[in-house]
C-alpha cells in the first residue's frame, strides 16, 4: 500500500513543473495542474489533505485559446480551507476523466458539463440528459452558441401566429380585438 | 379483435411498477418529477427528472452587465433569493476589489437572516402538509407573511430584493424600521411554543418523521450533503463559522446539531436555526445604530464598468447549505463565466435519489421537503 502511494507522489512530484500552487488568502489556494496529473492530485488532497468534500466542478469555455478549464473547488472540513484545482483540456475531442470513484458528487457536476459544454467524462455513471430532455441542438453553454440569434431564426415571435390561434379566430373568438371593434 | 400474427409475451410475474412522481404534485416541491420504480409501495429505484423550470441563468448572465445580473440572481431559488445577491455581490467585489463599508455588511447580515427565517417557516409549512398536518403550513406561510412585510419596508420588494448590489446595499434602513423587526422577532419567538405543541412534539409527526430518509454522518460526507441537513448528522459545521464572510466573525451564535440523520432531525436543526437567527438579528438590530458611515463603497459608472480580469469563489451558508458562485472575469463589462452552486444541486438530485430507496411512496415527499431541496437551484 505504502510503495503505491509513493508511486503517487512520484508521479505527482515528476509532474511538479507543471503544478503551480498559489495562496490566494488564508483559506483559499489555488493549484494549476496538467490534465494528466489532475486525478493523482485530487486522490492525494483527499486521502492525504482530509480534502473530503468536492464544493463544485466548474466549466470556462476559452474559446480563443481552444481550451475548456475545469475546476474542481474542493474543500477541507479540519483545515477549513478551499483548493481550487484548475486544469485546461484541448476543446476537441473534449473527453476528460471522470472523479466519480473519489467523490460522488461528481456524477451531477460531470453530467451537467456534458449537457451545457459537451464535455464527455470516461467513467462517470450516467452521461444521459438531465435539463435539457428536448434540446437536440449543439451545447448550449458553449461560447459559440448565441442564444439570441438562435431564438431570433428558429421563432416568429414578432408574428407569433399559431394555427390554433387562427382557428379561434376564424370561430370569431380570440384575444385580439380589432382598434375599430374597440372603439365600438 | 387480434391481428392474426399476435403472439402473446409471457412476462415472468412481477409486482413492479414505475409511476411518475410530479412535476404536477402536490408533495413535489417546485417543478420537479420523480420516476420511481415500486413494488407495493416500496421505492425500488428512484430517478429525478429536472428541467421543468430551466431559464438558462447561466447563459444569460454572460449577456447581460455586470449590475444588470443582480436583477436575474434572486430569481434562482424563490424561497430564499438574498444568499443569491449577497454571493453573487461577494464575488463582483472580491474580483474588483472593492471594499464594502462596515455597514453595509451588517445591514447584509441582518437581511440574510431575514431571509433564513422566512425561508426555514416556509420549509415547516412544506414539511408540516406532506405528513397531513395543514395548520403549521398555513401558519407557516403567514408568520413568513409578516416577514415579507418588513422585506417590503426595506428593500421595496416582497420576494425578489434585489437589494444588494456590488459595492454595498441600495438604501438606508428606514426609520423605525429596526424597532418594528424587533417587535416581530419578539412576536415569532413566542409563536414557537405553538409551534411545539403542534408540529414539533406532535406525535403524528414524530412517529411519521423518525427513521425516515436516514443518513449516516459518513454517508453525508460522501454525497456532498452541505448545511441543516449536514448537521442533523452531528456534525457542528456552518460556513459562516468555519468560513466567514460579511461579519458572522463579530456575532455570537451557536451552530445546533442533531444526531439522527433522518426526516425529524433535519427539521429540529431548522427549528433550532430560528432561534439561533432571531439571536443574531438582536445582536444586529443592537449594533446597528452605533455603525456609522456609507451603506456602499463608490463604484465606476455601472454601464460602463469593465471589472478587472480574476476570478472568485465566494461561498455562503444560505438556509438550504452552501452556496457558491464560480464568477470569472476577463476585464469585460459582462462576466466571462457565473456558475452558481446551488445547495439543492446535490440534495435533489443523488442524496435524494438514494434516501428514497427502500423508503415508502408517501415518504418521498417528505423526505424531499425534510431535505429542503428548492428544484430552481437545480435547473437554473
Amino acid at each position: 500500500m505504502s510503495k503505491e502511494l509513493n508511486l503517487w507522489l512520484d508521479k505527482l512530484l515528476s509532474d511538479i513543473e507543471s503544478v503551480k500552487v498559489k495562496r490566494n488568502s488564508s483559506r483559499r489556494i489555488r493549484i494549476d495542474v496538467e490534465p494528466r496529473a489532475l486525478p493523482a492530485l485530487l486522490e492525494l488532497l483527499q486521502g492525504r489533505a482530509s480534502y473530503v468534500h468536492l464544493s463544485a466542478i466548474s466549466c470556462v469555455d476559452w474559446i480563443d485559446d481552444d481550451q475548456f478549464e475545469l475546476v474542481y473547488h474542493v474543500w477541507s472540513y479540519e483545515t477549513n480551507s478551499l483548493v481550487s484545482a484548475h486544469t485546461r483540456i484541448p476543446r476537441e475531442p473534449g473527453v476528460y476523466l471522470s472523479i466519480y470513484d473519489l467523490y460522488e458528487p461528481a456524477g451531477f457536476f460531470e453530467r451537467d458539463i456534458h449537457e451545457m459544454y459537451g464535455v464527455y467524462f470516461e467513467g462517470s455513471p450516467d452521461m444521459g440528459k438531465f435539463i435539457l430532455t428536448e434540446w437536440n441542438g449543439p451545447p448550449p453553454m458553449r461560447k459559440e452558441f448565441d442564444s439570441e440569434a438562435f431564438v431570433n431564426q428558429t421563432f416568429e415571435w414578432e408574428n407569433y401566429r399559431p394555427q390554433w390561434l387562427k382557428d379561434l379566430e376564424e370561430e370569431g373568438g380570440g384575444i385580439s380585438i380589432r382598434p375599430e371593434d374597440a372603439r365600438r | 379483435m387480434r391481428p392474426k400474427n399476435y403472439q402473446a409475451i409471457n412476462h415472468p410475474p412481477s409486482n413492479e411498477f414505475e409511476l411518475n412522481f410530479g412535476p404536477n404534485h402536490p408533495g413535489i416541491e417546485g417543478n420537479y418529477a420523480f420516476r420511481v420504480k415500486l413494488n407495493g409501495d416500496e421505492v425500488l429505484e428512484a430517478k429525478a427528472d429536472a428541467g421543468y423550470l430551466h431559464r438558462g441563468f447561466e447563459k444569460l448572465m454572460e449577456g447581460r452587465l455586470w449590475i444588470q445580473n443582480i436583477a436575474l440572481v434572486p430569481r434562482i431559488c424563490v424561497p430564499d433569493p438574498v444568499p443569491m445577491e449577497v454571493c453573487y455581490s461577494l464575488a463582483v467585489e472580491e474580483i474588483a476589489g472593492l471594499e464594502v463599508p462596515e455597514r453595509a455588511q451588517w445591514i447584509r447580515v441582518l437581511q440574510l437572516e431575514m431571509s433564513r427565517l422566512a425561508a426555514h417557516l416556509f420549509a415547516f409549512g412544506g414539511h408540516a402538509a406532506t405528513c397531513g398536518m395543514y395548520t403549521p403550513s398555513f401558519w407557516g406561510v403567514a408568520d413568513r407573511d409578516l416577514m415579507l412585510d418588513r422585506f417590503e419596508e426595506l428593500t421595496g420588494g416582497r420576494v425578489y430584493s434585489i437589494y444588494n448590489i456590488p459595492g454595498g446595499v441600495r438604501r438606508e434602513v428606514p426609520d423605525g424600521f429596526l424597532e418594528r423587526l424587533g417587535a416581530l422577532l419578539d412576536y415569532l419567538e413566542s409563536r414557537l411554543p405553538d409551534y411545539d405543541n403542534l408540529f414539533f412534539t406532535n406525535q403524528v409527526f414524530i412517529l411519521r418523521a423518525r427513521d425516515v430518509g436516514v443518513m449516516s454522518q459518513e454517508q453525508a460526507l460522501k454525497w456532498g450533503v452541505t448545511g441543516p441537513n449536514l448537521r442533523a448528522t452531528g456534525l457542528a459545521f456552518d460556513v459562516r463559522r468555519d468560513d466567514p464572510y460579511l461579519v458572522y466573525d463579530q456575532i455570537e451564535f451557536d451552530i445546533p446539531t442533531q444526531p439522527g440523520g433522518d426526516c425529524l432531525s433535519r427539521n429540529l436543526v431548522r427549528r433550532a436555526e430560528l432561534i439561533q437567527s432571531i439571536r443574531i438579528m438582536r445582536q444586529v438590530i443592537e449594533r446597528l445604530p452605533s455603525i456609522k458611515g456609507p451603506i456602499r463603497c463608490p463604484i465606476p459608472n455601472p454601464l460602463a464598468w469593465n471589472v478587472p480580469a480574476g476570478e472568485a469563489y465566494p461561498r455562503i451558508e444560505s438556509s438550504k447549505g452552501e452556496l457558491a458562485y464560480y464568477v470569472v472575469s476577463t476585464g469585460g463589462d459582462k462576466p466571462y463565466r457565473v456558475h452558481v452552486r446551488g445547495p439543492s444541486s446535490m440534495h435533489a438530485v443523488q442524496v435524494l435519489e438514494k434516501l428514497a430507496v427502500g423508503s415508502r411512496l408517501e415518504d418521498i415527499a417528505q423526505i424531499m421537503f425534510s431535505l429542503d431541496a428548492c428544484p430552481p437551484e437545480v435547473d437554473r
